[in-house]
């Protein structure tokens, strides 16, 4: 395990080397920064000082470690839009994002696990159907219309909750229930496929033949296996989940890092837009880290194997 | 291992548990909450360009002269009389018995102090431009100041209430960086504290010199997206919105709960037209062409059917509340036949290709429907256009200003909220301009006239003889003045102000 453990922080450093380069990449993709940042009618003697200042002048790989150096320290310059620290923006806006998509994951669980576990179980049967439509259904509707549609329910009609902001728990129903809704049917699928090929294995017969009680098996058993490839597709979902969230984001006026993330993008930001690219790969990576120990933890062929 | 797991989820549970806020103090009763799509990127308003910058500062800041909103004329505020003493010098008289958040008194050295911050080049200050006939501010006594400036200045008193006084002790001891999130004013409301891109929270100004506000607490939101607006209106969760399209009107009157008000605002709607090839040659640099595109367009059966009346018809870019409109001068009328005539006299006897750079709809309502109907009148008369959508504001801004936005483009103005002519004839129609596609040194020539007399008759003339000029030139193609639909709860009373500029201080709880 620990050879295992060893070697994915190896591959771990390499990935954040590379984010690292086209994070530090974005500023010199889009052309040349000084035009950006001075106005039209500027001289070409400010120009000049402040192609010195932002340190263009030296070699890319002197740029580049003057870059990393600092982006280790959290430095990623001030924000040329609102002239803060991008560090502090981003850290400000990177919690409710946190929360966000972890209670999203962990509606899109409560919501997939039991339904996906019946399906398998009920196979061909009006449940397996009923939620194999639910699935569908999921799949097929816009994150941003099942928000808008939760509002005019929940807070225009019945007042039962409020339609927007942050800060007390009533907050996190909408949101959370809309980001889960699109993660639940690929993970219920997931688990309905995962179950029904573990029931068929030839030590669940094992298991039933020693006379382990039913439910033992389901949850022991075949669960357990099952969700192996669960647990790897939910960390490969985390960025799409953060996709998600900038919908989310913007319907529930939730002041999360992704809607940030596409407003400093708009805004040409870039030390905003490094800083969080960078962070949220980090988190992407970690997650991805995280995953893998686990399963390499379940499986045990996987952690040999590496 | 599994220990290990278990722990770090517990960990980052109760991370997420500590990192959120707790529920504000506040009761809903003595709160007015106001919301916005968009915040403002700092709280030093002469540092922004945002309306929004505008809006909250009228909250915290006091301005030394403000609009009456009833007769829309500049009455004294901070200040309590001015005169022109002669052609380049005004003198400004202080109210006495004012004080800033923080204690100190505000003398004719804030004023000096804060017009100096806003002047100095090397301070970079976004207000400058507004303020660049200032040559100097000098201090008569702790209550009378006089302002030096270059030439004539008939804009001086309407410029006035687009500056907040900011004190001179702040400014030397704190600094610019300070400022941007620490305002200290003498307005009506206090910053309590700032939650970037969620929300401001103000509290009343006991010691406020003017009339006391209704409501102890503001709360101002960011939601950005216009669908959550409405329902927060009609949920009870906002109390104001503004900027309400069309078509959703009905949908809150008949809530119950909440009533729609429209106001006139100051600010003109056009397409341009690129006279000066700014984007390189093009069909509109033929008078003719322009005629043609102008002659088209029924905007008046437009502003009836598409924008349910919420627009006022215009000879030219003037807005019928600025200074300086010609009430004379009568709109291009749609006459296609004449419009065809004209575009085969050009050279264009089959028609003609045009790209039509449009925008979104961030400031005028419905401008996609409305860009439906023009684009559909043009092509009766010869026009093929071709839409190019570009979704994002601040990209099509760019181009614009980037000489990008030819051969054709949505535009409105919105005049800085100066009532006046000058205020978008210089901007949006003076040679060389950021955001002009106008060149005719007929017209700049009329500009500057304008610019160099205090007479207001003289002035009058002047621009009388100015949209002349771009009528009969079809400078661009003129659509109309637009008119801004607020939403407001029924548990207050809120008078929609003409200048864009939402004031929570006026509003009061409704009687029941």
């Amino acid at each position: 395990m620990k050879r295992y453990a060893l070697r994915q922080i190896a591959q771990l450093a390499v990935v954040i080397v590379g984010i690292s380069m086209l994070a530090f990449a974005i500023l010199h993709v889009i052309g040349d920064p000084v035009t950006l940042l001075l106005p039209q009618n500027a001289g070409k003697e400010e120009y000049a000082r402040y192609y010195k200042l932002l340190g263009l002048d030296q070699p890319i790989y002197v740029q580049y470690w003057k870059f990393a150096s600092r982006a280790v320290q959290g430095d990623f310059g001030k924000s040329w839009y609102t002239d803060t620290p991008a560090f502090k923006l981003v850290m400000e806006r990177m919690p409710p994002t946190l929360y966000l998509t972890t209670a999203g994951l962990g509606m899109a669980l409560l919501i997939s696990l039991p339904l996906g576990i019946v399906a398998a179980l009920k196979r061909h049967s009006f449940v397996d159907n009923l939620c194999t439509m639910g699935a569908v259904m999921g799949q097929a509707m816009p994150i941003f219309w099942l928000g808008i549609m939760l509002i005019i329910i929940f807070a225009v009609r019945l007042k039962a909750l409020p339609a927007s902001g942050y800060g007390t728990w009533q907050h996190f129903l909408m949101p959370a229930f809309t980001l889960g809704a699109f993660l639940a049917p690929i993970t219920m699928r997931l688990v309905r496929s995962g179950v029904i090929e573990v029931m068929n294995m030839e030590y669940i017969k094992t298991a039933r033949a020693k006379g382990v009680a039913e439910w033992r098996v389901v949850v022991k058993h075949a669960f357990r296996n099952a969700c192996i490839p669960v647990i790897t597709v939910l960390g490969l979902q985390f960025g799409q989940l953060l996709g998600g969230a900038i919908v989310t984001e913007t319907v529930f006026a939730w002041p999360g890092v992704a809607t940030l993330t596409v407003d400093s993008i708009r805004n040409q930001d870039f030390p905003v837009v490094q800083c969080a690219v960078v962070l949220l790969a980090l988190i992407i990576v970690s997650i991805n880290f995280v995953v893998d120990m686990i399963v390499g933890y379940i499986d045990p062929r996987i952690r040999v194997g590496a | 291992m599994r220990r290990l797991l278990v722990a770090s989820l517990a960990l980052l549970f109760a991370v997420g548990l500590g990192l959120v806020p707790p529920a504000s103090a506040q009761t809903r009763e003595e709160t007015l909450i106001y919301s916005l799509q968009s915040d403002v990127d700092n709280w030093d308003p002469p540092n922004s360009v945002l309306r929004e910058a505008i809006i909250l500062g009228y909250h915290v800041f006091d301005h030394l002269a403000v609009r009456d909103l009833k007769t829309r004329r500049v009455i004294p505020n901070l200040a309590t009389s001015w005169k022109a003493v002669d052609d380049t010098t005004w003198e400004v008289k202080l109210r006495q018995g004012v004080k800033f958040h923080d204690g100190t008194p505000f003398t004719a050295k804030d004023v000096k102090a804060t017009f100096d911050r806003v002047l100095n080049p090397a301070n970079k200050m976004t207000a400058r431009g507004n303020h660049a006939k200032i040559k100097a501010v000098e201090i008569v006594d702790d209550h009378t100041v006089r302002f030096k400036t270059d030439g004539p200045y008939p804009l001086f008193v309407e410029r006035l209430t687009a500056q907040v006084m900011q004190s001179d002790k702040v400014i030397r001891e704190k600094g610019h960086e300070w400022m941007q999130e620490n305002p200290i004013g003498t307005g009506p409301y206090k910053l309590v504290k700032w939650s970037r891109k969620q929300e401001h929270l103000l509290v009343r100004n006991d010691d406020y010199w003017g009339p006391k506000p209704a409501f102890k607490y503001v709360r101002i939101r960011i939601i950005p997206e216009k669908a959550t607006e409405i329902a927060e209106l009609l949920s009870g969760g906002v109390d104001i919105i503004k900027a309400v399209p069309p078509d959703q009107m009905d949908v809150i009157n008949k809530s119950g709960g909440a009533r729609t008000a429209t106001s006139p605002i100051l600010r003109t709607a056009m397409l341009q037209l690129d006279q000066a090839a700014r984007s390189g040659p093009n069909p509109f640099t033929d008078v003719r062409v322009r005629r043609a595109a102008n002659l088209a367009v029924d905007s008046d059966a437009i502003i009836k059917h598409v924008l349910n009346g919420l627009g006022d018809r215009v000879a030219t870019g003037i807005n019928p509340m600025a200074f300086g409109w010609d009430a004379n001068l009568k709109p291009y009328k749609q006459d296609i036949a004449q419009a065809k005539k004209l575009l085969a006299d050009a050279g264009f006897p089959n028609g003609v290709d045009i790209t039509f750079n449009e925008g979104p709809p961030i400031v005028e309502p419905a401008i996609q429907q409305t860009n439906d109907a023009i684009v559909a009148d043009m092509t009766k008369a010869g026009f093929r256009v071709k839409r190019n959508y570009i979704g994002d504001n601040t990209v099509l801004v760019a181009r614009i200003k980037d000489g990008k936005g030819g051969p054709m483009f949505n535009w409105s103005w919105g005049y800085y909220s100066v009532f006046d002519a000058d205020a978008i004839l210089y901007d949006v129609f003076k040679c060389g301009e950021n955001y002009s596609y106008y060149c005719n040194p007929a017209l700049d020539d009329l500009i500057s006239q304008g610019r160099s007399t205090l007479d207001a008759k003289r002035r009058a003339e002047i621009y009388v003889k100015a949209q002349k000029l771009l009528f009969d030139d079809a400078a661009y193609l003129y659509k109309w003045g637009l008119r801004g639909v607020w939403g407001i709860s029924n548990r207050v009373e809120y008078q929609a102000p003409a200048d864009e500029v939402d004031r929570m201080f006026t509003v009061t709880p409704r009687k029941k």
